[in-house]
Formats: structure tokens, sequence, C-alpha cells
């Protein structure tokens, strides 16, 4: 059962990328996505199908986050590159993740990486990233307030 | 209808090569190679998918390749951004005048 | 509406010019490096350029097999950056 719902977003996409929708394609695309799935056998997951509405909700809100930040770290970086000064004051920040699993830890340090002017540099075993910012005088504060905002998205969406 | 969807790729593709413009500008100018990752990873990205904006709009069966593409470069490029500076710190590169400094720097694997 | 595709048709052209200039510059910086470091961002810088240039040959041409290519060059310039960054890290690849 749970297979049968791997097979129909793996299907899509070879269909997509080949461009040929003929019934022969997608026979030949069905074994092909059959093949791969024998060959990795996805480990099964509980479905919480009472709690999919509010995951879908937060996967919205956090899409639309990383869309802003992206646009405004393009902006910024632009912005000071640009500036003749190069106003820089450069520096490394010590940001705790707090998240249980590791897949949080992850996303949390992609979607940091993504926020305007900083960048993940290394991680150690508790979850602690040490990020690289462009401006490091930056209030403490905030930072430490998107991070729990972020933590509590992720948290909905794999629950 | 045509004449909007043209006026957007024109739009993307101006914008895009701005873009490259200021990351190249940015891979010069900046003092070390901390800074040079912003430059490179964020703007180097953003004006390969501004590209594809214009390639999603332009042409009339590009949409799903270049949606594709372009998530397969926002997931992978902060990736790659993290993978060059792991190196560069696990090899004990300086930080130019940096103003605050949390990590110190152990030597795990040579000694 | 006939002025307008060829106006963007000589967009097309001079943005592919500069993307050639701009891979000029970032081979030199590859060329002439400061530490392996920069040499491998110039790289990366390279690869992200090559993409570039061949989304606008996918635009100017009219041909979607380019998109193919891109698609192919993204996910090999991946794994082949992560590789170099850890043999640059570690000093052994696995």
């Amino acid at each position: 059962m749970y297979n049968l719902l791997l097979i129909v977003p793996l299907l899509l996409v070879y269909l997509e990328l080949s461009s040929n929708f003929e019934l022969s394609n997608v026979v030949v695309g069905l074994l092909i996505v059959s093949g791969i799935l024998l060959l990795i056998r996805p480990r099964r997951r509980p479905m919480a199908w009472h709690r999919l509405p509010s995951a879908i909700v937060a996967l919205i809100k956090y899409v639309v986050i990383l869309a802003y930040d992206l646009i405004m770290s393009g902006i910024q970086v632009a912005r000071i590159v640009l500036d003749p000064a190069l106003p820089i004051q450069q520096g490394i920040v010590a940001i705790p993740s707090e998240c249980e699993s590791e897949l949080g830890s992850a996303l949390s340090a992609h979607a940091i990486t993504l926020t305007p002017g900083e960048l993940v540099i290394e991680m150690d075993e508790q979850g602690v990233m040490y990020t690289h910012c462009l401006d490091a005088t930056k209030s403490e504060q905030y930072v430490a307030e998107a991070q729990k905002m972020r933590r509590d998205l992720l948290e909905k969406i794999f629950s | 209808m045509n004449l909007f969807l043209q006026v957007i790729a024109i739009l993307a593709v101006v914008v895009g090569t701005l873009f490259s413009v200021v990351g190249v500008v940015g891979f010069i100018r900046l003092p070390d190679v901390y800074t040079r990752l912003h430059a490179t990873g964020k703007v180097g990205v953003f004006g390969v998918v501004f590209l594809l904006v214009a390639a999603a709009f332009g042409e009339p069966l590009g949409w799903g390749r270049g949606l594709f593409l372009i998530l397969l470069l926002v997931i992978t490029g902060p990736a790659t951004a993290h993978a060059i500076g792991s190196a560069a710190n696990r090899i004990g590169l300086p930080r130019k005048g940096a103003e605050r400094d949390d990590l110190v720097y152990t030597s795990k694997s040579k000694s | 509406m006939k002025t307008l595709e060829i106006i963007f048709t000589d967009i097309l052209y001079v943005s592919l010019l500069i993307h050639i200039v701009l891979m000029s510059v970032a081979f030199y910086r590859v060329w002439r490096g400061e530490n392996v470091i920069d040499r491998l961002l110039g790289l990366d810088l390279l690869s992200t350029l090559t993409l570039a240039v061949l989304v606008l040959l996918s635009l100017i041409n009219q041909r979607i097999i380019y998109l193919d290519i891109a698609l192919g060059l993204a996910a090999l310039g991946f794994v082949g950056m992560i590789a170099l960054a850890k043999y640059v890290a570690d000093e052994q690849m696995f």
C-alpha cells in the first residue's frame, strides 16, 4: 500500500521528463519505477492521517518563508558587493538547533544557509550550528527567534 | 497574453544576467574565502534560476523541466556551499578581521 | 509583436556574450588562485555559468534538448563538487 503511494509521483516525474504520454511509454515507466522501488526498498513510516491538513498548511507557510528569505538574501548580498566601501563585519555565531531528529537539524541548516548573509560552516554532535555571518554585530535575539519559529514548523510537518 | 509572457521572459533574462555579473564581481572583490562563498553560492544560483524562469515562460514545452531544475538547484546549492566552507575550516584557513569567533579550530584528521 | 521578438533575441545574444566573458574571468581565477579552496570555488562558479550558457542556448535555438543536458550537468556537478571538497578536507574520498 505504501509502495503504491510512492509509485504515482515517481511515474509522474518520469512521464514529465520523457514528455511522451503514449500507453507504451506509461508501461515502460511503470516497469522502471517498480524496479527502482524493489532496489531501494524504502522504510515504512506510520502515516498520521488526522494530522495531514495542519502539516500541509505548515508546509505551505515554510515554503513561502523560504522563498521570501531567498529573494532578500540575493538583494542583500548584491547591495554589499556593489557598495564601494565593502561594509562587512564577518564573524562566526553559534546557534543551537534543538531539534530531536537528524532530519530536522539538516533541514534547519539548509534553511539558515538560504537566509540573508548566513552560512552554516560546521555542525557538531549536539546539533550546534556554527554559522558564518556577513554582519556579525546583529542582535542574537532575532536569530534565536527565527530558529524557534523554523523548528516549530518543521516539527509540525514531520510529526 | 503572448505579449505578457514575452515581457516577463525579457525581464527575467535581464535580472538573471545582472545577478551573474554581481556574483563574479563579488568573487573578485571580497577579501576572504568565507565571504566569497556568500557571493558565489547565492548569487550565482540566483542568476540561473532567473534564466530558468525565462525558459519556463518563453518555451512552449519547457515549464516542467524548468521547475524540476529550479527545485534541484535550490536544494543542492546550499549543500555545495556548506561542503566547501567545511573543507576550508578543516584545513585551517584564516578569517580576515573577524568580529567574533565562536568556533575554535581543533584539528581532527591531521595531528 | 514582431519587434518584441527581435528585441528578445538581441538581449539573449548580449547575455550569452556577457556570460562567456564571465566564464573567462572565472577560469583566470582558477588558473591563478590564492589557495586550494579558492580554485575549488572557481570551479563551482564555472560549472554554474556553464549551466546558464546551456539554458541560454536552449532559449536561442528553441530546442528542449539543452535543458536535459543542463539537468545532467547539474546533478553530476553537485556530486563531483561534494567529492572534491571531501577529498581536500580529509585527504581521502570515502
